[in-house]
This record gives structure tokens, sequence and C-alpha cells, in this order.
């Protein structure tokens, strides 16, 4: 009995001397770096010349942090690690969490059905509903390619803005209706999906990010560049809005609020919009969920898993991979499309880097493959986002800080668990029906 | 008599500068089961690998039933009957035992009922597998990890099925599980098998006929019985193995 807890003790505290060792590692890194970016303050003086003065308060300090910060990271790390995660949680916190987790899906759909009604006088969390719903749109869509088949593609905002300004230059040019552009602008970003997909068909991996982060980077070029179709730095203003078949939702005689003999509201748009976003985020969802039980999605999961397998399989791996590249980029098109409608106005600044990092960043935190823990990653990342705005500069800082500890603590991200698509009851029946016809 | 299953004629295939196969012929004739033993870097995985195409070969043929399929392209191998176990069992780790064996008979035109007589076959040989179907495939210990990558290339229904070194890695016993399997297929099913092994002595054992690949090429062939009998392999195969 007493040795146990002695041991433990003991391989406790022989931690002290490296985690000693880190922190003045850590807090030597941290010498080197600051003591030029705060150690040392320059600025012009008032004749041109270089005036500078040392700060080693602010550096000594801020050593200090990052010392005592490696320490406490690395007790964290001892003591509530991935593993001790696991032994820290009781068993009845984790029947309780399985339980929420059968309800928690529908849960969330009820919910999301019924803000609208909840918050209808609350422009602002209506607002920000819809900008949830369109990265778990977009999450949903990336995580085809990145989730399902393995390709880890950062370009996928390319396939977004292709979306946008698919639909802003069709309704604007040509006068087309959204419900006609919206199939043009999924079909559109498919096209340029397949696109990207011959080039980098041998890639993998590191390589594959950066042929794709380029191709987001050429197509944000090309729209700024391409001043006479796309407006160039100027974007595309006086996009159209949808309409509920053809009858438009503004305070004209043949709006919707006078056809029906209501009084007309602005919010009545923002919550067709919100439906109108949860309806194409459904359909992502559920388009998905159903690819995956085809073998089609089967190839996908499986050629994350191992190529060369998939190929002795009889699997066309170049084939496969298009599709997959397709599949998300029309997801992606089609959030470009709804973006445009409810923006009614693009630009190349709504498309930078940034965006495909938070939406690849949204499918790794939720635990790549998972449905449910894309949209509960995207609403943490875009609701937290804003939840912590009340903390101005620092809540970047925050922010990351979170991440960094979702990471820590579950990383394989919110939700690891991958759901199984085969069943072998299904084979038992079939067993059966083999008796019957006597010949199989 | 009957015309052999797969004929290779000359073969020669490189990585790059290096030579692995420098022209090797050998014959499979349907029904049989040949192993194809030699030392590591004999070549022996680099021919399993050539039959299907990756690497190519720089020269010579490979016949399948009678066609050239010398250039056709890997994934279209699978669909002519021809399945793989490959080196290191290559499984899907994070898909379930039922998901990695659905993936076997994905590729190939069957209907559902030849798909669940395939599978209950399986089920049948590797009892394993039905207990833990679903169970992720990383998660299998090594012997059923292999029970798993024959029996996902089994769901192709094959012909001929290649094996490479089925029994690395695993407790003499599970090998014995393993080759028992292999030899009920043989017998039972009429499966034709290309075996690669460095366990010559088992393999051997196993397989009407054998091979001996040194360097790239086929140094000697005959019965398995005969090729155990020879001094040479007792001395660089059997005894040599045994004395480390």
């Amino acid at each position: 009995m007493t040795t146990i807890p002695q041991t433990t003790h003991a391989s406790r505290t022989a931690g002290i001397p490296s985690i000693l060792k880190t922190a003045v590692i850590n807090a030597l890194v941290a010498l080197v770096l600051f003591s030029l970016m705060v150690g040392i303050r320059t600025e012009a003086g008032s004749d041109g010349q270089l005036t500078y003065w040392t700060r080693f308060g602010e550096l000594a300090s801020l050593v200090a942090v990052v010392f005592g910060g490696s320490i406490v990271i690395e007790l964290l790390r001892q003591w509530i690690g991935p593993s001790g995660a696991e032994r820290l949680v009781p068993p009845a916190v984790h029947t309780g969490m399985a339980f929420v987790g059968r309800f928690l899906a529908p849960a969330l759909l009820i919910f999301a059905l019924l803000v609208p009604v909840i918050f209808y006088n609350q422009r602002y969390i209506l607002d920000l509903a819809i900008l949830v719903l369109t990265y778990v749109m977009l999450g949903w869509g990336l995580n085809v390619v990145v989730g399902l088949a393995g390709l880890l593609d950062l370009g996928y905002v390319a396939f977004y803005a292709v979306g946008a300004y698919s639909y802003a230059l069709l309704a604007t040019n040509f006068g087309w209706s959204f419900w006609v552009c919206l199939p043009l602008a999924g079909i559109l970003a498919a096209f340029w999906g397949m696109l990207l997909g011959f080039p980098v068909l041998r890639l993998r991996g590191d390589y594959l990010a950066i042929v794709t982060l380029a191709f987001g980077e050429i197509i944000r070029l090309v729209i700024i560049n391409w001043q006479e179709l796309t407006g160039g730095p100027n974007g595309v203003s006086g996009i159209p809005r949808p309409t509920l078949l053809g009858i438009p939702l503004d305070n004209s005689d043949d709006g919707l609020a006078a056809k029906l003999g209501i009084e007309y509201s602005p919010t009545h748009r923002i919550v067709f919009l919100f439906y109108l976003i949860l309806a194409m985020a459904l359909l992502t969802n559920w388009v998905t969920i159903r690819l995956r039980r085809l073998p089609i999605g089967r190839a996908w999961e499986a050629l994350r898993e191992d190529e060369v397998a998939c190929r002795a399989l009889g699997i066309n791996t170049t084939s496969t991979k298009l599709t997959a590249f397709a599949t998300g980029a029309m997801f992606g098109g089609f959030a470009g499309a709804f973006f445009a409608t409810r923006q009614g106005f693009i630009s190349p600044e709504s498309f930078t880097f940034q965006e495909s990092a938070l939406v690849l960043a949204i499918v790794v935190l939720g635990g790549m493959g998972s449905q449910l823990g894309v949209a509960l990653a995207a609403l943490t990342m875009i609701g937290g986002f804003e939840l912590f705005r009340g903390l101005e500069t620092y809540r970047m800082l925050v922010f990351g800080m979170a991440m960094v500890l979702i990471m820590i603590w579950r990383p394989r991200g919110l939700i690891g668990h991958r759901a199984p698509t085969v069943f072998l009851t299904k084979a038992k029946a079939i067993s059966s029906d083999l008796v019957k016809e006597g010949h199989g | 008599m009957t015309s052999p299953l797969l004929t290779i004629r000359g073969l020669r295939a490189a990585y790059g500068k290096i030579e692995a196969l420098k022209g090797v012929d050998i014959e499979i004739n349907p029904g049989e089961i040949v192993a194809l033993i030699g030392a590591n870097g004999a070549g022996k995985s680099t021919l399993m690998m050539t039959i299907f195409g990756k690497p190519r070969a720089r020269a010579g043929q490979i016949l399948y039933e009678g066609r050239d399929i010398t250039d056709v392209p890997t994934h279209e191998i699978a669909h002519l009957r021809i399945a793989q176990s490959p080196e290191g069992r290559r499984i899907f780790p994070r898909m379930s035992v039922a998901e990695n064996l659905q993936m076997g008979a994905d590729a190939t035109e069957c209907t559902e009922a030849e798909r669940d007589a395939t599978l209950d076959r399986v089920f049948t040989l590797f009892p394993r597998l039905k207990e833990r179907y679903a169970q992720r495939g990383g998660t299998l210990s090594g012997g059923e990890q292999q029970m798993l990558a024959i029996g996902r290339a089994l769901m192709s229904r094959p012909r001929l099925l290649l094996l490479d070194e089925p029994s690395l890695g695993l407790a003499p016993l599970i090998a014995r599980q393993i080759f028992d399997a292999i030899r009920v297929l043989n017998r039972q099913d009429g499966l034709t098998v290309l075996i690669v092994e460095q366990n010559a002595n088992h393999a051997l054992k196993l397989a009407h006929r054998g091979y001996v690949m040194v360097n790239g090429l086929i140094t000697l062939a005959g019965t398995g019985a005969e090729l155990l009998q020879r001094s040479e392999i007792r001395a660089a195969y059997l005894e040599g193995g045994r004395h480390g």
C-alpha cells in the first residue's frame, strides 16, 4: 500500500529537472527573440537620426512570464495530458457524455431551427447565426476533401471565391436569379476543383498543401487583377438579394410582406437567409452522409488511410481524388454564392488565406471526418470569437490559448470518434436470401 | 495440358537505376500454390508489385490467362480477379473490419448475394474477423491484421491470390493458422496462390512448386519437396535461419 504512492511521487518529482530544463531553454529563446523586439526601442529622432533606448524591465518580465508559463504547461502536460485526461474523468461522466452525444445532434438541429423564433428581435444574433452556419457549410464541404479523402487543402477559399464571383457576375451582368445561379456556381467551383485536382494527383501531405495554398492565392490574384471582369479590388456591388420563388423580400408592392398582407420588416430577409443557409448546410451534410455509405465515400476514406492498398484493391485513385476535390469544391461554391447574395457586395478581401486557414482549423478542431464535430467546431470558433469580443486586443491571445488547450486534451479533435458505415447485420440478412436462391 | 494461369517471361523492373528484377521467368498453373523464396532484397516483393504494375516492367511480359497485362493500369488488374495481400498488410487502420472487407469487394462487379457468400467464406476461414467486425482495423493484433489483409483480398473473389510475406512478424502458432487457411483455400476453393516467404520451410511444405530468387534472378525451380531436399536451400534458408 505504501510503496505505490511513493513510486508515483517519485515519478512525478523525477520530472522536475527536465521541466526546469525545458523552461530555461524556452526562457533563453524568449530572451533572444525579445531582446531585439522589446529590449531595444528605436525611433527616428528630431533630425532624422536613429535614437534608441533600452527597456530591460519589460524584457525581464516577458522572459519571466515565458519561464513560468513553460513550467505551468509542462506540469499540465504531465498531470492532465492526453493519457491523464482519460483517467481524470470519472466513468459516470463518460456514460453521461455518451448519453449527451447521442442526443446532441438532434438537439442542435432543433435549436438551429428555432433560432429565428427565439432571437427574432436580436439582429446581431441572427447575423452571427448565419455566419456560423456559413462556416458550418464550408467546414462540411472541406471535410470531404480533408477529413474523408485526407487531401490537405489549404486553398479552399478559392472555391468559395469562385462560387461568390460566379453568382455575383452572372446576376449583375445577365440578371439571372439566385436559384439559377446557385447550381451554376456549384458546377463552376467543382470544375475548378477538378482543375486543381489534375496537377496535384501525385502529391501528398506537405507538397499538396503548398500547391493548394498557391492555388488559393492564384485565384485571389486573378480576381484582383482581372479588372474588366471582376472589378479588381473594388469588387462587385449591387448583387441582387435572393427571392422566395421569384417573390422579392423587400418593401415593394410585389414583396412578400405586401403579398401576405403583413407589415414589412427587414428581419424577414434575415430570417429567410438564415433558413436558406441552414437548408444548404443540411443538404451538404445529408449528401456527405449518403456518400460515405457508397463505394465512392468508402474509397475516399480508404485513400486517406493507404493509397497503395487502394490501388491494389482496384480503386482508381485518380478519379477518386478528383471526385473528392470536385465535391468539396462544389459545396464551397454553393456557400460562396450564398455569401455573395447575403452581403450584396464582394471584393477580393473576403477571400484571403485567413479564410482557408479558419475553415481548415474548423475541420481539424472538429475531428477530421466527423460531421457533428465540424458543426461544433464552427460554433466554437466563430461564436467563441464573437464571445471574446469584450476582451478586445487580448481576444486573439485567449482564442489561441483555447485552441492549444483543446489540441492538448483532444488531439484528435472535439469528436475524434468515427462511426463505421458497414454493418454485419445486413450481410446476415442476405445470406439467408442466398439459401432461398439455392444457386448462389 | 492446361495452359498456365500466369506466365512471366524475361521480366525486368527497376527503381531508378537500381535493377531489382533482371529477367525473371515463372509460371503458375491453375490450382497451384507456388512459393517464391529468397533472401532480403532478392526482388521477391518487387516481382509481386510488378505484376500489379507498380513499378512498371522495363522489359518482358506478364501473361494472365493468355492476355498480356504488362501495361494494364494497376487499378484495373484487380478487376481481372488477381488479388494481393501486400507486404506489411496495409489494412485501413481507422476503418472497421467490416469496412476493410467491403473495400475488397467494392471495386469488383459482384452481386450482393455473391458478396455475402464470400463474406461468409472469409468468416468461416477466419472466425476471429467475425468476432471483431466492428472494431477498427488498427486495433487488431498483427495476426488478425494479416487475416484481414487476406480476407480483404479474398473479397474480390480472385482466381489468383498474391501473398507477400503473410507470416512476417507473427507468432509461430498464428503463422501456422494462416498457412492452414491458405491450404484450405487452395484445396477447397481451387484458389491459385503465389506466396512470397522468408519462412522457406513453411512455404515450401505448403507449396506444390517453388522458385528461389537471388539478386533479381530465379536460380532454382522445382517442387516444394524437391527444393526442401536441396542442400544449398537447406544451408541458405533453413539451417542458416535456425542458427540466426
